[in-house]
């Protein structure tokens, strides 16, 4: 089983061994979930088990990790957990411990790496009064603590000269820039544009470039290039990211309650994940689980999270394709997305600064267009063009999970910044 | 999707005050301080939140979600005869009917090629059959090819015929399950939200989810007419209820379990307490017609086909295989009308009911299969066995049929199903194991009625299914079903809070205020604690040489005791609840002019509160003994 040349051996105590590893690694979810109930005033401890209950139980994570295979579940416990340990001072210090082996577990964490590097500089190595006082103690604690883990984690291979082979595996900048399922960001949005300018373009006088037409990505991986759009290079996609995280870092410095830096965590993953390169339609929970946790912080929150709930697990059907995964999928996240989109609606406090209603109207519209969507997609095109066009219906999918996604970003973004 | 994007407060309609918790049910179990209310089992846990004003459109659509992702979750794993050539299994049994049924003409439906899985089913499973077939052709004709489809074994075949049997548990089983929940809370003033814990108990019953999902069988439709007709009867529309009886008679043969004790009731219903004629000669007629409708489209078509010429011509078929048209043959013209009408007929009641076959078919636990692992039965010619077995299937369905038909009262009608299909479960002729589903069920659906889901009721309840899911497991282990098997039934123990899970029910504060006699709790626990025995012992020991079979025949020793408790126990609960013995002991008690102690008893007996008593294995004997006497 664990032979190396034995690729694509399958036997059934394998997978039986290899679920199930996936399933105990859980409990790492669990037990981060138990402590984050157990932290809370007394005030919110509905909300805080709703919205812990509502974790466990992410269809994401069932489709993710327990059809896909991945260790999300056991990841996710980790940044929970230290997202928890970062919320009492006593604790701090394991909290920015705890990010850094995560780091070393999986590098996609890089991305929420400038929200903790911020709140850990202004609380913990900075003095709560004056943030020209440094605390030395702290800082030193903390650098030690990190230099071991990363020793520990590339110290092997560093030593085995090999860590270059090790970074070039890490950071894969020759990939193109939407992964094979356009995830639901900004770039499948461009894309689609580009797409639609393709019929168009003849008719109002814009140049096609020829040589991209035949090498459009059409589901497969590989460089994507426009058509009509101009490209996008990956030092581009850098520098926007980075934008809109400094945006978010700047409020983070000044204010570093627990909350901002929740709220920051998520605005990371949102601008890695909206205008990151090559970015996965796995990792929407980089904003999804986040966001969960400050969810019911108020309705104005609530609102920003309905068309992410929708939007990112319905970016996720894709990645299970057979005739039988489907109502498992699909029914569950339905299930999911009644029963907890009613118990928020139920246990989110009124906000104390007015909302725009108009948009929870367009936040509805938009939640019901997903049925027809998902019933086009997994059943009606098949049915209307066979095997033809199979792009079709992974482009929608992508782009209305796109609509949604920067809809609650946008949303949140907003709330975020007048709170 | 039923989302509400509602700012600030939720529209609030005024409903009826559900109380929280009826003591009847001992739903919460109150702390000493009487101001905290905590759930009794984990079910009533997962239910907490909406036990206030949450709607039944919220709750039903959910509910209905969930129990339909474990039964697909369930159809992921193998099914019975899963590559095992030439024969296959169930699930190539019910494909090879869809082949033959859009294949043939109706005439030789009862007559093809019988030695590879003939049909041997009524003819509604055989429309059934047709339809999923047509259908299913339209999406692959391959899958359904005569003849060369056989043994076919496919992916997407698999995901289409796990889905035909959701779809039509959909729109039978479950319908009727709900339906009859709400009738029974009615009945009995359950609260909205006691009835659907209830309802989720019984749709996540492992037996047959395993069973139908898992083993592949269309089970659920059968026991959905047969929920269908009871909630008929529960609204006084015996007419209906007959309908739905025939159809689910027609459907699966097995509904036959339930049909003495259904004809008593209905019985009872047009004699007392006065005689109803009218309502006799209506039941009587549209069961004719029920049955006259559902053979129709056969004889009919036999007709046509003889009419036609492609009728099966008589020397083809062997007339020894089908002996009741062998005894009518003589007395009849071959050119005659009645002569393709009688061999339809005469046919399918044979190929239904097959005598020809021993008294027992692998191991079940029933009386016959635990009597001849101590005494060789089939040294016995077979019609002396067949008469034996009727005659102690008579006897232990009598008391049943003969307090429904005395007191027809609708609370009792669970209680005389039950028993009368106990009865037929372990006496009677050609049984198999997954039968033990027929006595179930309205064992089950008991949970919904009045204080089902209190501890007793519960306790007893718990344990037949346990047990029941238990015996099926030398089956289910064939089909490489081991890990939903485990999965739904400890599933089941931890919702309903019984053991191996929790021994709440048995050991505690709530188990001492309960009532439980001793006797009972030390008959359960026993049970258990020998149930997981057997499960190490047959995990982990090497069967012992020249026994192949010796932990299947302990299960089915077990299983037997533990189903004559179940049927002792329904039985004695039917007598207590008729008021037969309070009429026994007020008679007794006017004679001897002493009234106080029996009075009392007599109000507790009544009093819906605590209705139930316990009635340990030994009691019930002797109250049955009574009975006969």
């Amino acid at each position: 089983m664990l032979k190396i040349e034995n690729l694509g051996y399958d036997s059934w105590q394998t997978i039986c061994f290899q679920r199930s590893t996936v399933i105990v690694a859980d409990l790492a979810l669990a037990y981060a979930l138990y402590r984050y109930v157990q932290t809370p005033p007394a005030s919110s401890q509905k909300a805080t088990h709703a919205v812990a209950t509502s974790i466990l139980l992410s269809p994401a994570l069932l489709i993710i990790d327990h059809i896909h295979f991945q260790y999300n579940g056991f990841l996710y416990g980790i940044l929970v957990l230290s997202l928890v340990c970062a919320r009492k001072q006593s604790t701090i210090l394991v909290g920015g411990l705890l990010f850094a082996i995560l780091l070393c577990l999986k590098h996609i964490y890089l991305y929420l790496a400038p929200a903790y590097f911020v709140y850990l500089l202004r609380a913990c190595c900075l003095s709560q009064k004056s943030i020209f006082r440094i605390r030395f103690g702290n800082s030193v604690k903390l650098g030690l603590g990190i230099l071991a883990v990363f020793g520990a984690a590339f110290g092997p291979f560093w030593y085995w000269d090999q860590i270059d082979q090790v970074l070039s595996q890490l950071f894969p900048f020759s990939r193109g820039l939407c992964h094979a399922y356009w995830a639901p960001n900004v770039w499948a949005m461009y894309s689609f544009t580009d797409r639609v300018l393709l019929f168009v373009a003849p008719k109002i006088g814009l140049g096609v470039d020829q040589s991209a037409l035949n090498s459009v990505t059409r589901g497969l991986v590989g460089d994507s290039s426009f058509a009509v759009l101009p490209n996008v290079s990956p030092k581009t996609t850098f520098a926007i990211t980075l934008l809109f995280q400094t945006l978010c870092l700047m409020k983070l410095f000044f204010q570093p309650t627990w909350e901002i830096f929740v709220g920051t965590v998520t605005l990371c993953g949102y601008a890695s994940f909206l205008f990151g390169w090559h970015v996965h339609e796995k990792a929407i929970l980089l904003v999804l689980i986040p966001f969960s946790l400050l969810a019911l912080k108020d309705r104005r929150f609530l609102s920003a999270f309905r068309p992410l709930a929708v939007a990112g697990h319905v970016s996720l059907f894709p990645l299970l394709f057979t005739a039988a995964e489907f109502p498992v999928k699909t029914l569950y996240t339905i299930f999911w997305l009644i029963l907890f989109l009613l118990v928020f609606d139920r246990l989110a406090p009124v906000s104390s600064q007015p909302r725009v209603f108009v948009l929870d109207r367009f936040s509805l519209l938009y939640i019901t267009v997903s049925i027809p969507l998902i019933i086009y997609c997994s059943l009606l095109h098949e049915l209307v063009f066979g095997k033809k066009y199979e792009f079709i219906p992974l482009m929608f999918t992508s782009s209305y999970s796109a609509v949604g996604v920067v809809g609650s970003w946008i949303g949140f973004s907003v709330v975020y910044f007048t709170s | 999707m039923a989302v509400s994007s509602t700012p600030h407060k939720l529209r609030k309609k005024k409903k009826e005050a559900s109380q929280p918790a009826t003591s009847s049910n001992e739903m919460a179990s109150s702390d000493s301080k009487a101001i905290v209310q905590s759930p009794a089992f984990p079910l009533v846990a997962f239910f907490w939140p909406a036990r206030k004003n949450t709607s039944q459109w919220v709750i039903l659509p959910l509910v209905l979600m969930v129990v339909g992702l474990f039964r697909w979750c369930t159809g992921l794993w193998g099914y019975s005869g899963f590559q095992t050539p030439p024969m296959h299994g169930d699930y190539e049994a019910q494909r090879h009917w869809m082949e033959v049924t859009t294949h043939l003409p109706i005439s030789q439906w009862y007559f093809y090629d019988l030695e590879y899985w003939g049909l041997d089913y009524p003819p509604l499973t055989a429309y059934h059959s047709w339809l999923l077939g047509k259908i299913g052709s339209m999406v692959n004709p391959s899958w359904f090819a005569l003849d060369s489809s056989r043994g076919i074994e496919q992916q997407l075949l698999k995901v289409y015929m796990r889905a035909t049997v959701i779809v039509s548990e959909y729109l039978t089983y479950i319908p009727a399950a709900i339906i009859l929940s709400r009738r029974l809370a009615q009945l009995r003033g359950v609260s909205k939200w006691e009835s659907s814990i209830a309802l989720v108990a019984i749709l996540m019953q492992p037996a047959t989810i395993l069973i139908d999902h898992g083993h592949f069988q269309y089970n659920t439709i059968m026991l959905g007419f047969v929920l269908a007709s009871m909630s008929c009867m529960l609204s006084d529309h015996p007419i209906w209820a007959c309908t739905f009886f025939v159809a689910a008679l027609c459907y699966k043969q097995m509904a036959l379990y339930f049909a003495p004790a259904i004809f008593a009731y209905l019985l009872g219903v047009c004699l007392l307490p006065r005689l109803h004629i009218g309502r006799f000669i209506g039941i009587a007629s549209i069961t004719l017609l029920s049955f006259a409708l559902i053979f129709a489209p056969q004889l009919l078509g036999s007709l046509y086909d003889t009419h036609r010429g492609t009728s099966q011509p008589l020397s083809t078929i062997d007339r020894h295989v089908n002996p009741l048209f062998a005894l009518v043959l003589p007395y009849i013209d071959p050119q005659s009308l009645f002569y393709p009408l009688l061999l339809q007929l005469t046919q399918t009641i044979h190929r239904v009911f097959p005598f020809v076959r021993g008294l027992f078919e692998g191991k079940v636990a029933n009386m016959w299969c635990a009597i001849h692992t101590i005494h060789k039965l089939h040294t016995y010619p077979i019609p002396l066995l067949q008469r034996v077995s009727l005659f102690a299937t008579l006897m232990s369905i009598l008391p049943a049929c003969m307090i429904i038909s005395l007191f027809p009262q609708k609370e009792l009608l669970p209680w005389a199903l039950a028993s009368s299909a106990w009865g037929f479960f372990l006496c009677s002729f050609q049984v198999h194991e997954k039968s033990d589903l027929l006595p179930l069920l309205p064992l089950t659906i008991l949970l919904a009625g009045d204080g089902g889901l209190g501890v007793e009721m519960r306790a007893w309840i718990g344990w037949a299914n346990m047990l029941g899911v238990w015996t099926l497991f030398p089956l289910l282990k064939r089909d490489e079903l081991r890990v939903p098997y485990y999965v739904l039934s400890l599933l089941w123990a931890y919702l309903m809070g019984l053991p191996p899970t929790s021994l709440d029910l048995y050991i505690g504060k709530q188990a001492s205020k309960s009532g439980m006699r001793l006797s009972t709790k030390a008959l359960h626990l026993t049970f258990y604690a020998v149930m997981a025995a057997w499960h190490l012992l047959e995990a982990f020991v090497e069967m012992p040489k020249g026994k192949p079979d010796l932990w299947v025949v302990l299960n089915v020793l077990i299983g037997v005791a533990g189903f004559s408790i179940c049927y002792l126990w329904c039985t004695w609960q039917l007598i207590l609840r008729s008021g037969v013995m309070e009429e026994w002991f007020g008679f007794r008690a006017q004679m001897q002019a002493k009234g106080t102690e029996q009075k009392e008893e007599k109000k507790a007996l009544l009093s819906p509160g605590n209705g139930t008593r316990a009635t340990p294995p030994r009691e019930a004997k002797s109250g049955k003994r009574q009975k006969k006497s």
